[in-house]
C-alpha cells in the first residue's frame, strides 16, 4: 500500500520528500483545478473509496486530505 | 495471491519513480531530446491521467525539439481540457510534435463566428468539436414531449450544420464532430423503445442527421463517440461526479480511448497511413509449425483451436479492401508452405492476396528491405506482425521505421489487436485504393516482362502505355488530396495541400490543376499523377508535380510537363518556372526539371527555381506512350 504522499507525488510528478502536511495548491506545481480532479480520481482508485463532493472541495492540503480519508476508514 | 499482486504493483511503482528520476536528471543537464524520450517512456510505464498531465506540462517547459508538427484545436460545450495530455501522448507515439488550442469552456459559438478569435489565430489543421447532448438540448434531462423532441432534433441539426459551415468558411482545417450521446437512463425505463417519445431512438435519429450532413462534406467527419465510450465501458467511461465537480464528462479510461481514436483522423491528415502489412505464417496466420505437423496438422478451421486464426485472416483480408497491401515473410521451406497457401480448405488468405512473398531462411530485416524495394513503398509505411518476440526485436532494432506490433501471446487477441491500430485510416476511399491489390499483381507480371525483354526501350514499347491528361474537376479532389499527402519520392515540392485549398485551385482562373491517368496492357493504374500550375503575369509557375511510385520509370511525368508547356505556349507565356524543394525522400525527382531542359535560375528559402522559355525550348512526349488530351 502506498502512502498518501506517494499518491500526491505521483499525480503531480514531485518528489515525496518535498511534501508535508501543509502542502497545498499554493505550494505544489500542477495542483490546479484540473490537477485536483486528477488527484481525487487517483485517491479514489488507490484507496478504493468514493469521496463526497463536499469533501472534495475541502481537500485543500495534504493534512486535510489525510483527515478526510481517515474519516472514510482509510489508513493513509 | 493478493500480496503477490501488491508486490507487482510496488515493483511497477518503483520503475515509474526511477523513470521520473531519469527524466529529472536529463532535464537538469539540458539534454532536451533525451528528456522528451524519457517522458515518452514514463507515460508508457504509467498511463494515468496524472502522469500524462505531468508529461504535457513538462514538455512546455523543455521546449520542443521534434519534427512533424501538428496543430490540434478542441471546441467543446463541457470541459475537455484533460483530453489534451492523452492526445499529446498519442501524438508523440506517432512521431508527431503537437500544438494544442482548447477554446474557453462553452464558448465554441463565439470562437467559430469571430474571425479574430483565438481559434483562428492558432491556425488549426484539425478541429475536434465536442458538444454534449444535455448542453445542446437541456430538456432531455426531464421528460420531453414528442413536440419538444422534434424541435430539439431540428435545432441540433441546424446548430451543428451552422458551426461546420462557418468554421469551414474561415479555416482549412479538417473538422471532426463528436457524436451526441445520451448518458442518463431513460425516464421511460424499459418502455423507452416502444414509445414515440423514447429517447434512445431519438438519439439515433439525431446522430443519423449529423452523419448524413457531415458525410456529404469531404472536410468534415463524425467521430463515433458512442462506440468509443462503449470501449471504455459506458458506466466507467462517463462520470456525473466529474461533471458536478469540474464540468468534465469523461473519466481517464474514456479519455485514453478517445485520444487513441482521435488519432484515426490525425494520422491520415499528416500522411502517416501505413500501406503494407507483413505477416509471418507459423503461429501468426495459423497455429503450429507446418514444417513439423504438415498442412493437415496446423490449427486453422471453424472450431477452436483454429477459429481464432481464421478470424484474424478475415480481418487482414478486410484491410485489403481499403487498399492496404499484404506481404508474407516466413522462415520456412516453400515446399511446406505453398500447399497451405494454395489448397488448405480453411485458408482465407491465398497467394493472390499477397503483393510480395518471401519464404526463406534469411534475416527478416533483409527480406523486408527487399519487399519495400519490390513494392516501391517506404519501410516507414510497413507494419510487421510476427508471433516470435525474437523476430520482432530484430525488426525493431534494425528497422525502427517499421511499426512492429507487440502481438499478444494469446491468438484470440490477434484480431482485436489489429483492429485497434489507428494506422490504416484514409480520409476518403478512392477507386485506386480498392483496386490496389490487383494493381500490384499486374506489376508482378510487368516485372516478368521486363526481365524477358531485350532492352529497356523494347520493354517500354511492349507495355503499350496509354496516358490520359485532363484538367481536374471536383470528383478528382479526394484522390488528389490523398496523393499530395502521401507521395514522398516523386514530389517536386512536397506541399501538403488539403481539400479546401485544392477545391480553390480547381475553381480558380489563376490556377490549373492537371490530372494524369495511366493504363497499360496489364491493366489500369488509375489516377497516378498531378500538377498544380499558377499563372502569373508573364510566367507560368509549376507549384507542384507529383507521380505515384507505381508509375515511376515510365516517363509518364514528361506527359504532364508537356501538357503544361503546350498550354503555356498557347498563352504566349515568356517563362515556365518549375519549383523544386529537396527533402530527405524526393531524391528521384531532383533532376526532373534539368532533364527536361530547364535551367536553374536561383534559390529562395530552400526552393529552387528552374526556368524554360516555351517560345524557344521544346518538350516532346515519349515515343512509347499514347497520349490522349481532354479539355483545354
Amino acid at each position: 500500500m502506498r502512502t498518501l504522499e506517494e499518491v500526491v507525488s505521483r499525480v503531480f510528478g514531485v518528489e515525496p520528500q518535498s511534501l508535508d502536511e501543509s502542502s497545498s495548491p499554493e505550494s505544489v506545481e500542477g495542483w490546479d483545478s484540473m490537477g485536483h480532479v486528477n488527484l481525487v480520481t487517483a485517491l479514489e482508485q488507490h484507496f478504493n473509496v468514493s469521496i463526497d463532493i463536499d469533501d472534495v472541495m475541502e481537500m485543500g492540503s495534504v493534512g486535510k486530505i489525510r483527515e478526510i480519508l481517515v474519516a472514510y476508514g482509510v489508513r493513509a | 495471491m493478493e500480496e503477490q499482486g501488491d508486490h507487482r504493483k510496488k515493483g511497477a511503482a518503483d520503475e515509474v519513480e526511477a523513470q521520473r528520476l531519469v527524466y529529472r536528471e536529463l532535464k537538469a543537464s539540458g539534454r532536451t531530446a533525451e528528456a522528451h524520450a524519457a517522458l515518452n517512456r514514463l507515460v508508457e510505464l504509467d498511463p494515468s491521467g496524472g502522469t500524462a498531465t505531468f508529461a504535457h506540462r513538462e514538455r512546455a517547459k523543455l521546449g520542443e525539439v521534434g519534427e512533424r508538427p501538428v496543430r490540434i484545436a478542441i471546441l467543446s460545450s463541457y470541459v475537455l481540457d484533460p483530453l489534451v495530455p492523452f492526445l499529446d501522448v498519442e501524438c508523440r507515439r506517432a512521431g508527431l510534435t503537437p500544438a494544442f488550442y482548447v477554446a474557453p469552456f462553452n464558448q465554441y459559438t463565439q470562437e467559430v463566428l469571430n474571425q479574430s478569435s483565438g481559434l483562428y489565430a492558432f491556425g488549426p489543421e484539425i478541429v475536434f468539436v465536442a458538444l454534449d447532448l444535455e448542453d445542446l438540448f437541456p430538456a432531455v434531462r426531464r421528460v420531453p414531449s414528442v413536440d419538444d423532441l422534434a424541435r430539439g432534433r431540428a435545432e441540433i441539426r441546424g446548430t451543428v450544420a451552422g458551426l461546420v459551415q462557418e468554421l469551414h468558411a474561415r479555416s482549412t482545417a479538417l473538422i471532426v464532430v463528436h457524436e451526441l450521446t445520451f448518458t442518463g437512463s431513460s425516464p421511460h425505463g424499459i418502455l423507452d423503445n416502444r414509445r414515440g417519445d423514447g429517447l434512445s431512438r431519438w438519439t439515433e435519429d439525431v446522430n443519423h442527421d449529423l452523419a448524413e450532413d457531415l458525410g456529404a462534406q469531404a472536410h468534415a467527419f463524425l467521430l463515433p463517440l458512442r462506440q468509443v465510450l462503449g470501449r471504455a465501458g459506458n458506466e466507467r467511461g462517463q462520470s456525473r461526479k466529474l461533471f458536478y465537480m469540474a464540468r468534465m464528462r469523461h473519466t481517464d479510461g474514456a479519455l485514453r480511448e478517445l485520444a487513441s481514436y482521435s488519432m484515426r483522423y490525425v494520422k491520415p491528415l499528416k500522411g502517416l497511413t501505413r500501406k503494407c502489412v507483413v505477416v509471418d505464417l507459423d503461429g501468426t496466420l495459423w497455429g503450429g509449425v507446418v514444417g513439423e505437423v504438415g498442412p493437415d496438422g496446423i490449427q486453422l478451421g471453424p472450431v477452436a483451436p483454429g477459429i481464432e486464426f481464421v478470424d484474424f485472416q478475415e480481418a487482414l483480408l478486410n484491410l485489403t479492401k481499403r487498399g492496404i497491401l499484404l506481404a508474407v515473410c516466413s522462415k520456412n521451406n516453400p515446399d511446406d508452405v505453398m500447399p497451405v497457401l494454395r489448397e488448405h480448405k480453411h485458408m482465407v488468405l491465398r497467394e493472390e492476396h499477397f503483393a510480395a512473398v518471401r519464404i526463406n531462411w534469411r534475416n527478416k530485416a533483409e527480406n523486408l528491405r527487399e519487399i519495400a524495394e519490390e513494392l516501391n513503398i517506404g519501410l516507414d509505411s510497413f507494419v510487421f506482425l510476427d508471433d516470435n518476440p525474437v523476430e520482432r526485436e530484430l525488426i525493431r532494432q534494425m528497422l525502427p521505421q517499421v511499426l512492429t506490433i507487440e502481438l499478444p501471446r494469446d491468438a484470440s487477441q490477434y484480431r482485436p489487436t489489429l483492429e485497434n491500430l489507428s494506422d490504416f485510416e484514409l480520409l476518403a476511399l478512392t477507386k485506386e485504393d480498392e483496386q490496389r491489390a490487383s494493381q500490384y499483381r499486374a506489376n508482378r507480371q510487368r516485372q516478368a516482362l521486363e526481365l524477358s525483354s531485350g532492352s529497356l526501350d523494347d520493354y517500354l514499347h511492349s507495355l503499350e502505355i496509354r496516358a490520359e491528361i485532363a484538367r481536374a474537376e471536383g470528383h478528382h479532389v479526394p484522390r488528389l488530396v490523398q496523393m499530395l499527402n502521401k507521395t514522398n519520392q516523386f514530389n517536386t515540392t512536397t506541399r501538403r495541400y488539403q481539400t479546401p485549398e485544392i477545391e480553390r485551385f480547381v475553381a480558380s482562373p489563376d490556377h490549373r490543376v492537371y490530372v494524369l491517368e495511366v493504363a497499360d496492357r496489364f491493366g489500369e493504374h488509375g489516377l497516378v499523377g498531378s500538377a498544380i500550375v499558377r499563372r502569373e503575369r508573364d510566367a507560368w509557375r509549376i507549384d507542384n508535380v507529383l507521380l505515384s511510385c507505381r508509375v515511376m520509370g515510365l516517363s509518364v511525368e514528361t506527359v504532364l510537363l508537356k501538357r503544361i508547356y503546350d498550354a503555356a505556349r498557347l498563352h504566349d507565356a515568356a517563362r515556365l518556372v518549375g519549383e523544386f524543394i529537396p527533402t530527405a525522400k524526393n531524391g528521384p525527382t531532383a533532376d526532373f526539371y534539368r532533364r527536361h531542359g530547364f535551367q536553374l535560375a536561383g534559390e529562395v528559402d530552400g526552393a529552387q527555381a528552374w526556368t524554360l522559355d516555351p517560345r524557344v525550348d521544346r518538350i516532346e512526349d515519349p515515343a512509347w506512350i499514347a497520349v490522349k488530351t481532354t479539355g483545354e
